[in-house]
């Protein structure tokens, strides 16, 4: 039992990984493959946002992910990330992108570093899925339309007034009830001076 | 599908609506689209045609800036809820429209004052309330187109001869217009007086409920009347939103809306028809 636990031995992606590869089937067999996926990851970190299809995408994706966290891990003077930043970026320019811009802009991420949308589908044709992949943090416009948080819309408007007439009642109450303690506070310090005289009287 | 592109239309002067340049985008485009912006700043009917070049946005309910649109569908709501009271009753019950103020969101609810002169004392049920919002729903599952129409005074006056409320307030309302003409909306049937703007179609109507009905005490320039104002909830159907946060919303509706109301206690200081009211919140 001195074996090594493989999966400490390397950060773990915040991505979901299958339990098998793709082949991506090609005529020049699992070589041809390394080369698309190659193509892909160039293409991604070049243009920060692709549209592919649904296998090649996500196959392509694992191999960023793992990239850019081992170039957050180790930095630029690691022999072994130097050779794969070298080894998957066919443009050697992206090189000095993936140190110098992607590994400080992702450091302090804590989701994944890449985002895999589904494209919309032309019906009823015989495509293959499509998929958008994109690098977290791209100058681009946001591809989902998710908007739960702005107050302009209809339902928030109607849900802030709501809270706004309920808080206006609950103050309304409470601004009720303060004259009346002060009142009864008063009454009872009334008594006690009226008590007090009788003591003294008593003595 | 693809990248977004900037295109230009070539369409009919007079005749081509934004509707019709949204069936040339998509069915998206068509079912989702509530309301254009002409060159930015005028808020435009979808069917309503263009006279002149100009660049054309569509919004919908979910865009980033839905003020208008809000607007827009709360006004329809309004005037959707005249067309389901006028249904809605039996025939031996006289319905009236008097008439609905400008939207206002932030009061909780939309309405519309009807007068009902063979219900003096009426105090709806709750069944009476859900027999009613079934019957505004039937009306928006109808999918109606919301058509804009512009008319004459002498014309408008005819189609509304049977209105007292709607037929004195005509004069007024071609008055201040700027071209002598009166603005109405209609939906199948239903017509009605209104500044606009108003949502593409009653299909976008989603989740509603008539909240109350209050009778309005008092009486309208000395006339005796039986006014009720009617009280609505609802979201456009692109909206989802919990149960219980829309139940607070149903609750808080069933208050009185206290937005101009058309009775005499309050009518003193601002008797003015509820179109330029409308105007006036637009603007603001």
């Amino acid at each position: 039992m001195n074996q090594a636990d493989v999966s400490k031995l390397v950060t773990k992606l915040r991505i979901p990984i299958p339990n098998k590869h793709r082949k991506l089937k090609n005529q020049k067999g699992p070589e041809g493959r390394l080369d698309k996926l190659r193509k892909t990851v160039t293409g991604l970190f070049k243009y920060e946002r692709i549209e592919l299809n649904r296998n090649r995408g996500d196959e392509a994706r694992q191999y960023a992910e793992r990239l850019i966290s081992e170039a957050i891990q180790h930095g630029d003077c690691h022999k072994a990330t130097m050779d794969a930043a070298n080894f998957w970026l066919l443009e050697k320019e992206l090189i000095h992108k993936l140190f110098k811009v992607l590994a400080p802009r992702f450091a302090d991420y804590n989701t994944a570093y890449t985002r895999l949308i589904n494209a919309p589908r032309p019906g009823y044709s015989r495509v293959p899925d499509k998929v958008v992949l994109e690098l977290r943090g791209n100058p681009y416009p946001s591809l989902v339309n998710k908007q739960s948080n702005n107050r302009l819309l209809l339902h928030n408007v109607l849900l802030d007034a709501a809270k706004h007439d309920y808080r206006q009642s609950k103050y309304a109450e409470i601004a009720k009830n303060i004259p009346k303690t002060e009142e009864t506070n008063k009454e009872k310090l009334m008594h006690k001076e009226d008590s007090l005289p009788v003591k003294n009287l008593n003595e | 599908m693809g990248i977004p592109k900037d295109c230009t239309f070539v369409m009919n002067r007079g005749i081509s609506t934004p509707y019709d340049c949204a069936r040339h985008l998509s069915e998206w485009h068509m079912d989702s689209s509530a309301l254009a912006v002409i060159d930015g700043t005028n808020y435009w009917d979808m069917h309503r045609p263009l006279h002149d070049n100009c660049t054309l946005e569509l919004q919908t309910f979910t865009s980033e800036q839905p003020q208008q649109v809000n607007k827009a569908y709360w006004r329809t709501c309004s005037f959707l809820l005249g067309a389901c009271a006028l249904t809605a009753f039996k025939d031996s019950v006289p319905v009236i429209l008097h008439s609905f103020p400008g939207p206002e969101i932030h009061s909780g609810s939309f309405v519309y004052d009807i007068d009902l002169p063979s219900l003096p004392d009426w105090q709806p049920s709750k069944q009476e309330l859900m027999t009613l919002a079934a019957e505004y729903v039937k009306i928006c599952r109808r999918n109606l187109l919301i058509e804009r129409l512009e008319v004459s005074e002498e014309l408008a006056k005819e189609m509304f001869i049977d209105n007292k409320y709607k037929h004195k307030q005509i004069p007024d309302i071609a008055r201040n217009n700027v071209n002598g003409k009166v603005v109405l909306y209609r939906a199948g049937q239903h017509v009605d007086i209104s500044k606009g703007p108003m949502v593409s179609s009653t299909g976008q109507v989603g989740r509603v409920n008539i909240a109350s009905i209050h009778k309005l005490e008092g009486s309208i320039n000395g006339e005796e009347s039986h006014l009720y104002r009617f009280q609505g909830v609802s979201l456009p159907r692109s909206i989802m939103l919990n149960h219980f946060a829309y139940n607070i919303l149903v609750d808080r509706a069933k208050k009185l809306n206290r937005a101009r109301l058309p009775t005499k206690q309050s009518a003193q200081e601002e008797s003015i028809p509820d179109q330029e009211t409308q105007t006036l919140a637009a603007q603001a």
